[in-house]
Parts: C-alpha cells; structure tokens; sequence
C-alpha cells in the first residue's frame, strides 16, 4: 500500500461524507418535509417509516425536517468560530514569532493561560456572562481555539526566519506587515490547513457540546446537540433520536479528519 | 546541577505568572458583565434595595483592583466567598462535589493508558499493516463521536442489547465505596475512548520512530529479541515523550466530564457548574472556573517538571 494510494483512499472518504453532510445543509436551506416546529399528536414517538424518515419525537415533529434544518448552524459555527480563531491566532502567531523576545513571551504566556482552561469551560463562562446566543457561542468558541492557530504560526515563523530569502527581505528594510503577507503567510500554507480542518472537527464537537447542555444555539432553532438532549429522556424506546443527529455529526466531524489526514498525507508525499 | 536549578526556577516562574493570569482572566471575566452584575444575579423583578444590598455584600462598589486583590487572597486561603443559590461556602460546595469528577477523570486516565500502550506497541510493529490500519481507522471514528452522544449510544446498547438496568444510579462514596466506582466505569470509559485515539495516535508515531532509532538497532545487533527491546527501550521511551501529551489528555478528560456527567445523572462539578450558570450565580461560577483552571496550571507544571526530572534532554533543549 503506497502513500499516494492511501492518500487518495482518504480524499474519496472524506469527500463523500462531507459530501452528504453539504448534501444535508443545501436542501435544509431550501425545503424541509415539515415544518421543522410542527408538532404532531396524533405521531408521537414514530419510529422510522416511509412518511417520517428519520422517526418523530416526544412533541411528534419531525426528526428528519429537524436534522436538515440543524446541519446549517453545525456549518456556521464551526465555520464561523474557526473564522475567529484563525484570525486572531494570525495575527498573535505571526508578531510571537516575527519579533520574538518580549513581543513572544508576552504573546505565548497569554495563550497558554487560555488553553489551561479545560475544554468548554471558557466558551461556558463567556455564555453565563454574556447569555446564550449565537454570536456569543461563535466569539467565545473562536477565543479558546485561537492558542491553537497562533502555535502553528510562531513556530513556523520561527523556523522560517532563519531563511535566506527572509533575512534578504529584512535587509531591504521590506516593511514586517508587507514581509509577513508575502513571504511567511503563502509559506505556512501547507502547515496551517490541516490544523484549520481539524479545528472546524473539534469546534463542532465543542459545538454540540454547549447545544447539548442548552447553552449553545438557542430554540426555536434546531440544532444537533439540543435534540439529543431533548431525546435523552426517550433513548431506550426511541434510539432513533439519538442515532439519526449522532450519525450526521460524526460524518461532518469524520469527513473533516479524513481531508485533513489526506491534506497530510499528500503534503509530506509531495515533499518527499 | 546548575542546567537543573535553571530550568526548574524558569518553569516554576512561568508556573505561578500563568496562575496569576488565569486568576485575573476568571476575576476580569466576571467583572466585565454588560450593566450591573447585581443587577444581573437577581433579574428584573428585585427592588432597588435588594439590589444594593447584594452590591455591598459583594463588595461592588469598591475599586476594581480592591476587589481584585481582595478576592485572590481569599482564593489562596481557599475562600470563595458564599453560594448565592446554595447559601454555602462555594469551597464546601466544591469539595462535596470534587470525588465524582475527580474519581471519573482519574478512571479514565487508568483505561486511557492501559488501552493505548499494547494497541500503540502492536501497531508500531508492522505500520501499515492490516492490524494497524485498522486499529487507526477505528481510532479516527471514535475521535469524531462526541462524547455525550458516545455515552448515549452506550447506554441504549447496555440496557437494550444487555439488559443491564443500573446505568445512571450513583451511590455516595462514604456509604458505599465499590458501588460509587462501579457508577463512574461507564462514564469513565465514555469519556476515555476518544482520548484513547489521541493518545494512541501521538503513541505509536513515537514508538514507529523510536523502533528506526540507533539504540533498536544496536540492541538488535546485541541479540535481545524484539519484545525485550520493546519493553526495555522503545517503551520507556515513548513513556517519557508522552507525559506531556497524557497531561493535555487529563486536563481534556476534565473538562469532558462536565458534559458526561450530564447524560448520566451524577452529582459532580459539572452539574453544579450548569446549576450555577442557570441561577447566574456568579461567586460559585467565579469559584470553580478557578478551581478547575488552577488544577490544570498545576498539571501542566507537575508534567514539565516530571518529564524534565527524567528526560535530561528536556532541561537542556532549554539552556543551551
């Protein structure tokens, strides 16, 4: 089994979960079978049939007008929150690395404080202060990923600086932002895309997590971590609750470590 | 001798501004709530006295950095001030609810090392063999479950499939020891599997690179058979470069458990950490983001330290 074999193996994977995941979220943009809030009495805990694909739930709406609506907010967070990140992380990487000494412990003392905050429990206190709401989810998610990014960026910067061509640059007095733009930015590429799809997996793992406990997207919204809480109560006789929601996050979440392992693979194949 | 004192002094510096930071972070996050947090704690329906009277016991209307300061050196002796909701020391409330999620992390610490060294050393002899390709696809799937859904999955699966009816019971570990560990294992383990995937990952790249390394060969040369070198070198080895990562792992199980505490009903500091953001009880909130933070500082310098006592590549890496 050669590199390139496996590589390619892992992009047709990841491309077709993904593939029904995005397949999910563009027809829950447009049409849904029902109405996503419409309770039904006389269809009550449903399991899966030909008019209910996915089954009903407690209040008989259903689940799967629910799992096409949820995937839109799935995407926006992880989207959105990784947006935050990889800005800050950017722009705190990239200076850490750049100027070093002061500027660097100054920078890299800060994110470390961050990240010994376990898990959640930062995006939760931002959520507590500030009340749960969508763009507090996203900023507060976005903080706690963004050590991650900037990392990667002063340690490849560091390494980079050392190059001819940099010190060349420094020497014509190119401006930090123009050289950074430039030269560093387009030459971490490589290092800083699979950390960017793994951030977007993790983030909706984080994600679901604070839907879970109900500090997250808020109802009457659907989203995948509120319905397996709201199933909860009714696992053992209604599994599909859990199992239709669980199966579209782990293919989202899965998708995203296969095209980030193929990103790797390929990467190191080419470089060989 | 000198290298040592060095680098422990340097990381011990590191340790105790990255506490103080974290203490200001958590105070700063508190202090910075849109309007006033009295007002906030007791919503709209309070008087104006209810609300000043909250203002003087909290001490609202003294300087920021007052407060500041006031409230680290109570935090240092251990003193979180009172529990709006519980109207109990925040310590105690703390302390009670310390065994279930401290028992938790440490169980799925235990199973998260005992599974993934023999996976790891398994794989590590053949990489991209069928038993390790495998193993790492079944890795890669259980690191995209989250882990409450995983937790849900199990117990539909032990009390369907298995019939076994005694998930989500909890006993207290003062009346009744073996059953207060026999109601963490499953959550343990719901909470450990993904870590498990870390660790395994991180694992056996490090033992696939320590088994090309000189010292393999030469050992192999010397005649010791495959498996004593696994045990006597590569092992040991990877042990130490992995210290750090099973330090990130327990301060990730920490924090998993919060939520998995949730699915199955056990009365640990997650529970009261959600309980306390419901009541917007800000002096417990404030207390155990604190708490839980200063135990991941602690872990991270406890990890540096160790790895450093035995790695003396560590401390020199540093100095020179």
């Amino acid at each position: 089994m050669n590199l390139a074999r496996i590589s390619k193996r892992y992009l047709i994977m990841g491309m077709t979960l993904l593939g029904i995941v995005l397949a999910f979220f563009l027809i829950g943009l447009i049409w849904t079978p029902y109405g996503i809030n419409d309770t039904d009495a006389a269809a009550k805990l449903l399991a899966p049939c030909a008019d209910h694909l996915f089954g009903t739930d407690n209040m008989g709406r259903d689940v799967f007008s629910r799992c096409l609506a949820a995937a839109r907010y799935t995407l926006l967070v992880s989207f959105a929150g990784v947006a935050v990140a990889l800005v800050l992380g950017t722009v705190a990487g990239l200076a850490a690395g750049y100027f070093g000494g002061i500027t660097d412990k100054i920078i890299m003392i800060l994110s470390n404080s961050v990240m010994c905050f376990p898990g959640i429990l930062l995006a939760l206190v931002a959520v507590a202060v500030f009340g749960p709401s969508l763009y507090n989810v996203i900023w507060a998610l976005g903080l706690v990923f963004a050590p991650t990014f900037a990392r990667v960026y002063r340690s490849g910067t560091i390494e980079l600086m050392t190059r001819d061509f940099i010190l060349q640059s420094k020497v014509m007095k190119v401006p930090p932002v123009r050289l950074m733009y430039v030269h560093i930015l387009p030459n971490l590429m490589a290092q800083i895309l699979p950390a960017v799809i793994t951030g977007l997996a993790n983030m909706t793992l984080f994600e679901s997590g604070m839907s879970y406990l109900g500090l997250g997207v808020q109802p009457p919204a659907a989203s995948y971590g509120k319905m397996l809480s709201d199933a909860q109560s009714y696992m053992t006789v209604a599994p599909w609750l859990i199992i239709f929601p669980t199966l579209i996050l782990v293919f989202y979440i899965l998708g995203l470590y296969f095209i980030s392992e193929w990103v790797r693979t390929s990467v190191r194949g080419g470089s060989q | 001798m000198g290298n040592r004192v060095k680098f422990a002094a340097g990381k011990l510096c590191e340790f105790l501004l990255t506490a103080l930071l974290v203490s200001f972070f958590t105070f700063a996050a508190f202090s910075i709530i849109p309007g006033d947090a009295a007002r906030v704690m007791l919503g709209t329906t309070a008087t104006e006295e209810q609300v000043e009277h909250l203002r003087t016991e909290l001490g609202l209307n003294e300087p920021l950095a007052q407060r500041y300061v006031s409230w680290l050196t109570s935090a240092m002796r251990g003193d979180f001030g009172k529990s709006l909701a519980f109207s109990e020391p925040v310590s105690e409330l703390i302390s009670s609810r310390l065994p279930v999620t401290l028992g938790m992390s440490l169980i799925a610490l235990i199973i998260v090392i005992v599974v993934s060294f023999p996976f790891a050393a398994v794989c590590s002899r053949r990489p991209g063999k069928f038993t390790d390709r495998a193993l790492s696809a079944a890795g890669h799937i259980l690191f995209a479950i989250p882990p409450f859904a995983l937790s849900m999955m199990l117990i539909i699966l032990f009390t369907r499939v298995f019939g076994i009816v005694a998930v989500g019971q909890y006993a207290r570990p003062s009346d009744d020891f073996g059953k207060f560990l026999s109601c963490l294992i499953l959550p343990a383990f719901c909470i450990a599997l993904p870590k498990i995937a870390m660790t395994f990952k991180f694992l056996r790249a490090s033992m696939i690179e320590y088994s090309a390394s000189d010292f393999a060969r030469t050992s192999k040369s010397h005649g010791l058979t495959d498996f004593m070198i696994l045990i006597k070198h590569i092992i040991p080895n990877s042990a130490v470069s992995s210290i750090t990562v099973i330090s990130l792992v327990l301060s990730d199980i920490m924090g998993g458990s919060l939520i998995v505490e949730q699915v199955f009903n056990l009365p640990g500091l997650g529970r009261l950490l959600l309980a306390a953001i419901s009541r917007r009880d800000f002096p417990l909130l404030s207390g155990i983001v604190f708490y839980l933070a200063l135990m991941t500082v602690v872990l991270y310098f406890m990890s540096d330290m160790i790895a450093a006592l035995i790695d003396p590549r560590i401390r020199d890496r540093r100095t020179s």
